[in-house]
């Protein structure tokens, strides 16, 4: 197992450098750089190529990309071009307002995808797996630009029980700002995670497997915690690594709805400002979580499933 | 002693009614006023000589002070500056100063003005308010008393003045590099900021105009539209800036929110590149101008809430040629112009983008209008962030928005051969020749009427079409009062100090 964690993560390193190679070459490609969008509409040309020539943006892609580079090696990722001030600082700040929003959506989401996998999948096709399924692919088809203006007209702006967004206030302090954002992305993910349990639970329960322990007389609740779970969780566990990721890299519509300062946001205004070196940051910061969350839920699949040694590539 | 075993359902119960004891609606603070405005992330800056957004503008506005102020047609109204005159040339300006104090108890003395002038003129710093102090001989301004400062100009300039009430000409203190936790003269005192996140000021009780009518202001960064009207109606913030037309039609009824509305604030129209085919030929330009339906472009796409142009800049403001005839639309007249030059069938595209929420709908309309002349016209929509920058190279036709500014400062940066923002490359010595003479006649009504001679020929030759001035919106909580509708820019637009709760 740990020469498997070694060779995954090397090949991971390489698709991060691949990402980042990437990513400098199309920021290069867009029109305008950060020296024109940060002086703004009235900005003469003169203002600009001084600004311009302050940033270093007049020297070859090359030669920005290799200081880029070096820096990076000693784990320095820069300073913005706008702000001057350091990459991680402004990332560090932003990945903490997105772990908040994203752990406490895990928290809800896990148990109840638990609960609804399960009761669906031991009933296969009865009346209470139709309705939740029902439910969770509605959930899962509401576009979250909808649900969530939904919500806010009938809790915040109608009946003045919740907040309608979290601006202005730290969310540590007022958790209550948390509530609309996490039901909202709890509804997007639990539909996927929900039915890959679902599947792998409905198969483990016809199995031999659970028929022989069940005519053994262990209690159903053993058979299903001890035996069925473990070995239906793979896929979900991968599903959920998914989801992971993407509540950690791209929650952008569910952060601008209701005012958050995540990284789905910081993300686009960094492309939007031309500021090369923050987008490296987010790109890295994103390459590292997909390929933490990848590796961490292949792992789990692995130790849940240790009669399956991956191919080897 | 009776116990109360703490059961599920009773957990449950408690679980359920905690959120709403706990939170309610927003708390209801007298002495705060929270204001949203969209941001600009990490690029908002305190430094009042880098303001590029109305949310740097307005934090500038709280924090520090100008010498004079823009009325809403853009006369002057004095500030810092207590009175000022000069010389029968124009070139020698002496400005007397107020007695006022920066935050920190230092009076603002002429070596602060001189200061902050210099630092903005300088070519490093990239101001975009350098242009209004580019004609000052630093060499041989000098203070003259802590009250009393003498500038001297290279050319004569009456309309000098005008500059110091412009975004970004906020007077700082003597020697200041340092701007994350500025002290001005302003209204209010510097208490926390993060760029992109939300800034706190407290009233400044000696401010030499009286200490405001709040305690606290917040500025509250919210970006999406719908989430500052949300964060509005739901009591999380107190004021909204920058609403769309629909969101203020609809809002128009809710006994929650007030309504700002400043008629004409905004030009909305498009520039020709008369340097370039095909609008090199004027007479393929005049068909442009007169193959569009500026009735039709305000009632689609600026809801029927603006009003029409006369393509002139400053519909209202001080200095405007109000005596030239409003330019109307003339299918014919346009078509046989596009005949004549052998154009029918010329394809060419509009520049746009979703920078300004009517950009889309104008560029489509202008399109269809353009269509009936004879002219081939598609929208090319291009990034917002950079759209500006990249119409000053790219493109023959494009749209475009200017704010709330002096006509003459518009006229200088647009038309002068050479000028700061002159993207339709016109160039005229009879303009040139006009608003010099302009600059240096003394006596205002005369002054004003050269510049009136100036927009005819900018009318006639320019290759700006200003189909409209859109009506700027801004929401703002019953619990708030002092606020009056005002053009961005001008003295009363984002004026906190005057602001009550109740």
């Amino acid at each position: 197992m740990p020469g498997y964690a070694a060779r995954r993560l090397g090949f991971a390193v390489l698709q991060a450098m691949f990402v980042l190679v990437a990513t400098f070459a199309v920021t290069a490609l867009l029109p305008g750089d950060a020296a024109s969008v940060v002086l703004g509409e009235q900005a003469t040309d003169e203002q600009v190529a001084t600004v311009r020539h302050r940033l270093g943006l007049d020297q070859p892609i090359l030669d920005r990309f290799g200081h880029w580079f070096s820096g990076l090696l000693t784990g320095d990722l820069g300073r913005s071009l706008v702000t001057g001030a350091p990459v991680t600082e402004e990332i560090a700040r932003r990945f903490a307002a997105t772990a908040l929003l994203a752990g406490v959506t895990l928290l809800v989401l896990v148990p109840l995808a638990l609960g609804i996998g399960v009761t669906c999948g031991l009933r296969e096709g009865s009346r209470i797996d139709r309705v939740l399924t029902s439910v969770t692919l509605f959930l899962h088809a509401i576009p979250e630009f909808v649900l969530g203006l939904l919500l806010v007209a009938g809790f915040a702006v109608y009946t003045g029980l919740l907040p309608a967004t979290a601006a202005g206030t730290e969310p540590a302090a007022r958790p209550e700002v948390l509530v609309l954002p996490v039901i909202v992305l709890v509804a997007r993910q639990l539909c996927d995670v929900a039915r890959q349990l679902r599947i792998g639970i409905a198969e483990q329960t016809r199995g031999q497997v659970a028929g022989h322990l069940r005519l053994l007389g262990l209690p159903e609740r053993t058979v299903v915690l001890r035996h069925l779970l473990p070995a239906a969780a793979a896929p979900a566990v991968q599903q959920l690594a998914r989801a992971v990721e993407g509540l950690l890299t791209g929650t952008v519509i569910v952060e601008s709805l209701f005012a958050f300062t995540g990284l789905g946001t910081g993300f686009v205004e960094a492309v939007q400002n031309r500021d090369v070196p923050q987008v490296q940051g987010y790109v890295l910061t994103f390459a590292v979580v997909v390929v933490l969350g990848n590796l961490v839920a292949d792992l789990v699949a692995h130790r849940l499933t240790p009669q399956r040694e991956p191919a080897k590539w | 002693m009776t116990r109360h075993p703490l059961t599920r359902r009773r957990l449950l119960a408690l679980a359920a009614l905690t959120p709403l004891a706990a939170c309610g609606t927003a708390p209801a603070d007298t002495g705060r006023l929270r204001v949203a405005f969209a941001a600009g992330g990490s690029k908002e800056t305190l430094d009042p000589s880098q303001v590029s957004l109305f949310v740097d503008q307005a934090r500038a506005k709280a924090l520090f002070d100008t010498l004079v102020a823009y009325n809403a047609d853009t006369s002057l109204r004095p500030r810092l500056a207590e009175s000022w005159e000069s010389d029968d040339s124009g070139t020698r300006w002496r400005i007397r100063l107020r007695r006022a104090a920066f935050h920190d108890g230092r009076p603002v003395t002429a070596d602060d003005v001189l200061y902050t002038f210099r630092r903005i003129a300088d070519p490093a710093l990239a101001s975009s308010s350098r242009q209004y102090f580019a004609k000052v001989d630093f060499g041989r301004s000098k203070a003259v008393s802590p009250a009393e400062i003498e500038l001297t100009l290279t050319a004569p300039d009456f309309e000098f003045p005008s500059g110091w009430g412009a975004p970004g000409a906020e007077i700082v203190p003597a020697g200041t590099t340092d701007f994350t936790a500025p002290v001005g003269s302003g209204p209010f005192r510097f208490v926390s900021f993060t760029p992109g996140g939300p800034a706190v000021f407290r009233k400044n009780e000696s401010h030499w105009d009286g200490a405001p009518g709040i305690d606290e202001l917040e500025f509250v960064p919210v970006n999406e539209e719908a989430a500052r009207v949300n964060a509005l109606l739901s009591g999380q913030v107190d004021y909204a800036h920058d609403l769309a037309a629909g969101t203020a039609a609809r809002l128009a009824g809710d006994g929650r929110v007030s309504l700002l509305e400043a008629k004409g604030t905004t030009m909305q129209g498009m520039m020709l590149r008369v340097t370039r085919p095909p609008f090199a030929d004027p007479r393929l330009m005049r068909a442009v101008l007169s193959g569009v339906d500026r009735e039709a472009l305000n009632r689609v796409a600026l809801a029927g809430r603006g009003e029409i142009g006369n393509d002139l800049f400053g519909k209202g403001l001080r200095g405007y040629a109000t005596g030239i005839p409003q330019r109307g639309r003339d299918v014919e007249a346009a078509r046989s112009l596009v005949r004549e030059s052998g154009a029918e069938g010329l394809a060419f595209a509009v520049e746009t983008s979703d920078v300004d929420p009517g950009f889309a709908t104008a560029a489509t309309l202008i399109s269809q209008q353009l269509g009936e002349i004879g002219l081939k016209v598609t929208p090319n929509t291009r990034a917002s962030s950079t759209y500006f920058s990249e119409i000053k190279t790219k493109g023959v036709a494009a749209l475009t928005r200017t704010a709330t500014l002096p006509v003459p400062t518009f006229l200088n940066q647009r038309f002068r051969t050479g000028g700061s923002n002159n993207v339709n490359g016109f160039a005229s010595p009879e303009f040139d020749a006009l608003m010099d003479r302009a600059a240096a006649t003394p006596d205002e009504s005369a002054r004003l009427a050269l510049f009136g001679d100036a927009q005819r020929i900018v009318h006639e030759s320019g290759g700006l079409l200003a189909w409209g001035f859109s009506t700027w919106t801004i929401g703002v909580s019953k619990r708030v009062s002092g606020l009056v509708s005002a053009p961005p820019n001008t003295f009363d637009w984002a004026r906190f100090d005057r602001a009550r709760l109740s």
